[in-house]
């Protein structure tokens, strides 16, 4: 999280990674990059050649009814706690679950289970099941809810993409943001947003639109193994190959916009984690003033926002730059959204990069604060005095980890992009033509990732 | 070439433009702030050396050189008026080396150093001293707890 946390959550970061290894990893990315080039345009296979196959048992178990309501009652009884917490419970950001159970347990923590095994956020999101729930109330009482307006399909997932940036600004750009009481304002915000759409909009098209969270795990849950499809309006559950998930393209409107909030939000972390960053701030800082702390954290928000809003700029930009040129040398064949998922596997490593090591030093505070979420004293589990090991991970290991993660993260989208340039362009001359100026992309992107957790 | 597509190589040469101003601004401070911290390190080793320079002058047989006693990093940050006075903000140090971190101050609060989870009491006069074996690698956050003051950031370096 950003500086300057007056209590925030963490205190704690990753040594730069060295040059060395900063240098060791872009050639890495080089001559990987090339053999991906020599090796890869033959036919779309993820699209066509590697079909999945069903679980029926699997499937049967996942959609009973007693699962879903376990689940989504898990999800709203979650929900409450931190709520509460937030509102109610200790206003040291150290001693309450609140921030570190939304910033790790909940955006970090769900990452990993929904990469490895699939997207479960539907099942426990609290304000589906809240929703649902009512609906369902609502219809044995015989009041039957008919959303009054209907979803210009037009806008696509622009809605989710502003509150995904909402999001990144509150986690990121805003200094106060593990304050319980702010972060109480924050969840209590956005609640009312995502209620008052799906009442307006009805429940499933403002989830597929304008929930952020439901957008964000959708679109990382396309690496996952397990997949929900829809099949005569049924629910299927699939098991897919990896990567297979990525195939196509992602038409909706809004969508470069959504994956330029994924990729720029994290850009913009590496960035303010620096301490030529933190200098910055602390001199905007200076310059108001010690004793007015409401207007200088005012200031150091608005600065933030600004390189924030940038970065996500600078990565679309880069984005629409490169598939404008890739539609020139295939002579038109190519669109936007033709190479958006290739950028998932990116967004998926560098939020490993980046997070990683916070998650397992901070989840490890979530184990001791889930006995005393509100900080008044409790031991639910035993756990409240647990001492988190911050020796956990040398900085060898987080160094690999990042490096690593980020030269995978490249060649995983290269492999993604030729199979679409395969499958959509014609002739595979102009298709593998078109490929240059995605290569030069994902380098840029790698290295730009890398070079950020480079800086001091 | 489109409307669009001239817009977009636009907005992509602004960008690279801002980028560059990124890599050369921070190629500038970065030397700074090793020069500033670098002299933080080195007068405190001095003062331990000439300390023990002055111990082994007194005695008469000279003893076979020992390795050096690897004395304590010594650091210092001082507050007045609610802020830190001069620019030290990374303190530098290798992993395994005792440190000592010395804060000064004109106001009462505590002193909280991040990740090893240190606290001591600072008030007008009585500075807050806080003596540990660097053991952890990494960057942790050293401030004035109530006020939550950022005092420095203490880099231990494997």
């Amino acid at each position: 999280l950003t500086y300057p946390l007056a209590h925030g959550i963490g205190g704690i970061k990753d040594l730069p990674v060295p040059a060395w290894l900063f240098f060791y990893g872009a050639a890495a990315v080089l001559i990987l990059s090339f053999a991906a080039l020599a090796a890869l345009w033959r036919d779309p296979l993820l699209k066509h050649g590697l079909p999945g196959r069903e679980v029926p048992f699997l499937e049967r178990l996942v959609f009973s009814a007693p699962v879903r309501i376990l689940f989504g009652a898990i999800g709203v009884a979650l929900f409450a706690v931190v709520f509460a917490a937030a509102l109610v419970g200790d206003a040291d950001s150290g001693a309450n679950l609140a921030p570190t159970f939304v910033y790790v347990v909940f955006w970090l923590g769900l990452v990993p289970i929904v990469v490895l095994i699939g997207n479960v956020w539907p099942a426990v999101n609290p304000w589906r099941a809240v929703a649902r729930a009512a609906g369902r109330l609502g219809e044995r009482a015989g009041v039957r809810w008919e959303p009054p307006l209907e979803y210009p399909e037009r806008f696509g997932r622009l809605p989710a993409a502003v509150l995904l940036f909402a999001w990144a600004a509150l986690e990121l750009a805003y200094p106060n943001s593990a304050n319980p009481r702010h972060l109480a304002i924050a969840i209590a915000l956005y609640s009312l947003v995502t209620w008052f759409g799906m009442l307006a909009f009805g429940t499933e098209p403002w989830l597929r639109s304008g929930e952020a969270f439901s957008a964000y795990f959708d679109l990382l849950g396309r690496l996952a193994p397990f997949a929900v499809e829809e099949e005569d309006g049924r629910k299927r559950l699939r098991l897919r190959v990896p990567l297979t998930g990525l195939a196509g393209a992602e038409a909706r409107a809004g969508s470069v916009a959504f994956v330029a909030v994924m990729l720029g939000s994290v850009a913009f972390d590496g960035l303010s984690r620096s301490t030529w960053w933190t200098d910055r701030v602390l001199s905007v800082r200076d310059s108001i003033g010690a004793d007015r702390t409401a207007l200088a954290d005012l200031a150091v928000t608005g600065f933030n926002l600004l390189a924030l809003g940038g970065m996500v700029a600078l990565v679309a930009a880069a984005y629409l730059v490169a598939v404008d040129a890739a539609r020139s040398a295939a002579r038109g064949q190519l669109r936007p959204e033709d190479f958006l998922r290739s950028l998932l596997p990116i967004a998926l490593v560098y939020v490993v990069a980046h997070y990683f090591s916070f998650f397992v030093n901070q989840g490890q505070v979530a184990w001791r604060l889930a006995s005393d979420p509100f900080g008044n004293g409790w031991d639910l589990f035993g756990t409240a005095d647990y001492q988190p090991r911050y020796d956990l991970l040398t900085p060898n290991v987080v160094w690999y980890a990042q490096v690593g993660a980020l030269v995978v993260g490249h060649v995983l989208g290269l492999v993604v992009a030729h199979d679409r340039a395969v499958d959509v362009v014609r002739s595979r001359r102009l298709a593998a033509k078109s490929q240059y100026p995605l290569l030069a992309l994902m380098v840029v992107y790698t290295l730009g990732g890398m070079w950020l957790l480079s800086r001091g | 070439m489109s409307g669009r597509g001239r817009a977009v190589v636009a907005i992509g040469a602004v960008a690279a433009v801002v980028v560059l101003f990124f890599v050369f601004r921070s190629g500038g401070d970065e030397s700074d702030e090793a020069t500033t911290t670098e002299a933080v390190t080195t007068t405190a080793t001095t003062t331990t050396t000439t300390e023990t320079v002055s111990t082994t002058t007194g005695e008469t047989e000279p003893p076979p050189p020992p390795p050096p006693p690897a004395g304590p990093v010594r650091a210092r940050i001082t507050v007045r008026g609610g802020e830190v006075v001069g620019d030290r903000r990374l303190l530098k140090v290798e992993q395994g080396k005792q440190f000592v971190l010395i804060v000064n101050a004109d106001v009462s609060d505590h002193v909280h150093l991040h990740g090893y989870d240190l606290m001591a009491d600072v008030a007008p006069g009585k500075p807050a001293r806080i003596r540990f074996e660097a053991s952890i690698a990494g960057r942790f956050e050293i401030e004035l707890e109530d006020r939550g003051l950022l005092l420095g950031q203490l880099e231990v370096r494997p």
